[in-house]
C-alpha cells in the first residue's frame, strides 16, 4: 500500500468521461468561442489548467508520473459559465524483473459543469462536479496549488464525483463573516462508461472571517443506495496576517473510515538572509491519521484508502521559479501495521492560462 | 412523509429567495474608473461597504485578494481584464467568494 496506489485508485475512482457530455461540451465551446463579439470587457473562453512531472520514490520502488490537467472555461453571457477538467496521466515503472519504464496512461473528466450565477447567494450547477465534501478535493487538488504531492490519507472518503445538481454560494453575514453553502444530489452516472458514481445527497457550510482569515466548516453526505450510510467532516483554513504561515486542516468520518490530515505551509520571505532565494521557497509539512472501518481490507484499498490503520508525516520544500512554475521535493515516512515505509517525491508543477479569444489590452 | 414534503417546500423555498433575491452580473469586470457601485453587480444587497473611488477598490481588492486567493493558491501575474473576468466567475465559484469579492479582486487585478 502506497500513496502511489492510493492516486492511482482515487484517480480510478473517478471515473472515466461521459461521451456524450464531452461532445456536449465540444459542440458549445466553439458556439461560447463564436458568440463572444469583441468587447473589451466581455469574459473569454480560456483554456488553463496544470501540468507536472513528478517521481515518486518508495522503499522498492520509483513511479515516473506525468499529467496534464486541462480547464476549460467557456462564459456565456453575463450568468452562465460551462467549466470541464480532463486528466490525462501516465504513471510508468520499471518492471520488477528488469526492463523499460513503463505503465498505463489514464484518461478521464473530473468534472464537466454548466454553472447559471443565479443572484449574489445563489449559483446553480448541473451536470458532472467535484463532490463537495471537506477543502481538498474542490480547492487544493491541482499540481500546482497543493502544497504536498502526495495525496491525504483521508482523500478518497466521499469524494467520488457527483452527478446531478448543486446549490451553492457564498455571501457576508455580517462585517466580518462570509457564509458559503454547497448543498448537492447526485442522482445517476452520466453516460455509459461513468460506473463509479453513486446517488448521494450532502452539503458543505463554512464560514470565513476575512479579518483573522480563518475559515472553519463542515460537512455532511448521505448514501441513498445500498446501506445509506452517513458520513461528516470538518475542516480549518487559517492565514496569519502577520506571518506568512498557511494551517489547513480536515476531518472525516464514514463507515469507510475516517481520519484526519493538518498541513502548515510557511514562505520564507521573512528570512533576512538569501532572501533573492528564500522569498521564493516554501517549507512544508503535513501530519496525518487514518482509521480503518467497517470496510475490509481490499474494499479499502480499491478505492485508495490505507488497508490498515496509519501514520504519515510528510516534509517537503517547494521552490517557485516563478508564480506558475515549481519544484517541489518532499519526504515522508508512514508507519502502519501493514509495514512502514519511506515516500520520496521530486519533481516540477506548472500551470498554464491560454486565451481562447481577443485579449484586448494587457493591465 | 408529510415531513418529507414540508421539508422539501421549505428548502424549495428557500431556493427560490436566494435565487431571487437580487439581479447579478457574473464576471464582466467593473468600471476600470470604479466610480461607481454597480447595483447590478450583485452585491447591493449584501451587507458589505460599497468602494466607490479607485483607490479605496485598489487596497479593498488587493486584501480581499490576499485574504481570499492567497489560502490556497500563489499569486498569479494580472491577465488582461477579458481573461480575468473568466477566472473569477470560475473561481467564485469554485472557492464560493461573496460577489463583492469578485467585484473588487477583478478591479484590483485589472489595473
Amino acid at each position: 500500500m502506497s500513496f502511489v496506489c492510493r492516486n492511482t485508485a482515487l484517480r480510478r475512482l473517478r471515473g472515466n468521461a461521459s461521451s456524450g457530455f464531452i461532445l456536449f461540451l465540444l459542440l458549445l465551446a466553439p458556439a461560447g468561442i463564436a458568440a463572444q463579439t469583441f468587447d473589451t470587457e466581455k469574459p473569454i473562453p480560456i483554456l488553463t489548467g496544470s501540468a507536472g512531472a513528478f517521481s515518486f520514490v518508495t522503499s522498492v520502488q520509483n513511479l515516473i508520473d506525468t499529467q496534464i490537467n486541462p480547464v476549460l472555461l467557456v462564459p456565456l453571457g453575463d450568468r452562465w459559465l460551462i467549466e470541464a477538467r480532463a486528466e490525462f496521466e501516465g504513471e510508468f515503472q520499471r518492471p520488477p524483473d528488469g526492463g523499460p519504464y513503463g505503465g498505463p496512461v489514464d484518461k478521464h473528466v473530473d468534472y464537466a459543469q454548466v454553472d447559471y450565477i443565479a443572484s449574489p447567494y445563489l449559483t446553480i450547477t448541473a451536470g458532472r462536479f467535484l463532490t463537495p465534501f471537506g477543502i481538498f478535493n474542490e480547492r487544493l487538488y491541482p499540481v500546482w496549488v497543493r502544497a504536498l504531492q502526495p495525496d491525504p490519507l483521508i482523500l478518497p472518503i466521499n469524494t467520488a464525483p457527483s452527478d446531478g445538481a448543486m446549490f451553492r454560494g457564498g455571501f457576508p453575514v455580517s462585517a466580518k463573516a462570509n457564509l458559503n453553502y454547497a448543498a448537492y444530489v447526485s442522482v445517476a452516472s452520466i453516460g455509459i462508461d461513468s460506473v463509479d458514481s453513486e446517488r448521494h445527497v450532502g452539503g458543505r457550510m463554512g464560514f470565513f472571517f476575512p479579518g483573522p482569515r480563518l475559515e472553519v466548516g463542515g460537512s455532511w453526505q448521505r448514501t441513498l443506495q445500498d446501506d445509506r450510510k452517513n458520513a461528516f467532516g470538518f475542516h480549518l483554513a487559517w492565514q496569519p496576517e502577520r506571518a506568512p504561515l498557511n494551517l489547513r486542516s480536515e476531518f472525516a468520518h464514514s463507515f469507510e473510515g475516517s481520519g484526519y490530515w493538518v498541513e502548515g505551509t510557511y514562505r520564507l520571505s521573512q528570512a533576512h538572509f538569501w532572501q533573492k532565494a528564500l522569498r521564493r521557497t516554501e517549507v512544508v509539512a503535513r501530519l496525518q491519521q487514518f482509521y480503518t472501518g467497517e470496510i475490509g481490507p481490499d474494499d479499502a484499498d480499491s478505492i485508495g484508502l490505507p488497508a490498515a490503520d496509519t501514520r504519515e508525516a510528510d516534509f517537503g520544500v517547494n521552490y517557485f521559479f516563478h508564480n506558475a512554475l515549481k519544484g517541489i521535493v518532499s519526504y515522508g515516512r508512514l508507519f502502519s501495521s501493514a509495514g512502514n515505509a519511506n515516500q520520496w517525491s521530486f519533481g516540477i508543477a506548472y500551470r498554464f492560462v491560454i486565451p481562447l479569444g481577443r485579449v484586448g489590452a494587457q493591465p | 412523509m408529510k415531513i418529507h414534503f414540508q421539508g422539501m417546500s421549505l428548502l424549495l423555498a428557500l431556493l427560490c429567495a436566494l435565487a431571487f433575491a437580487s439581479p447579478v452580473s457574473a464576471g464582466s469586470p467593473s468600471n476600470p474608473k470604479g466610480a461607481t457601485s454597480n447595483r447590478n453587480d450583485g452585491s447591493a444587497a449584501a451587507p458589505v461597504t460599497h468602494l466607490t473611488d479607485a483607490g479605496s477598490m485598489r487596497i479593498a481588492g488587493e486584501q480581499r485578494f490576499r485574504a481570499n486567493c492567497a489560502r490556497c493558491h500563489a499569486a498569479p501575474e494580472k491577465f488582461p481584464p477579458r481573461m480575468m473576468g473568466t477566472i473569477l466567475r470560475h473561481m467564485r465559484v469554485r472557492a464560493t467568494i461573496t460577489a463583492e469579492d469578485q467585484r473588487l479582486i477583478l478591479f484590483y487585478m485589472t489595473q
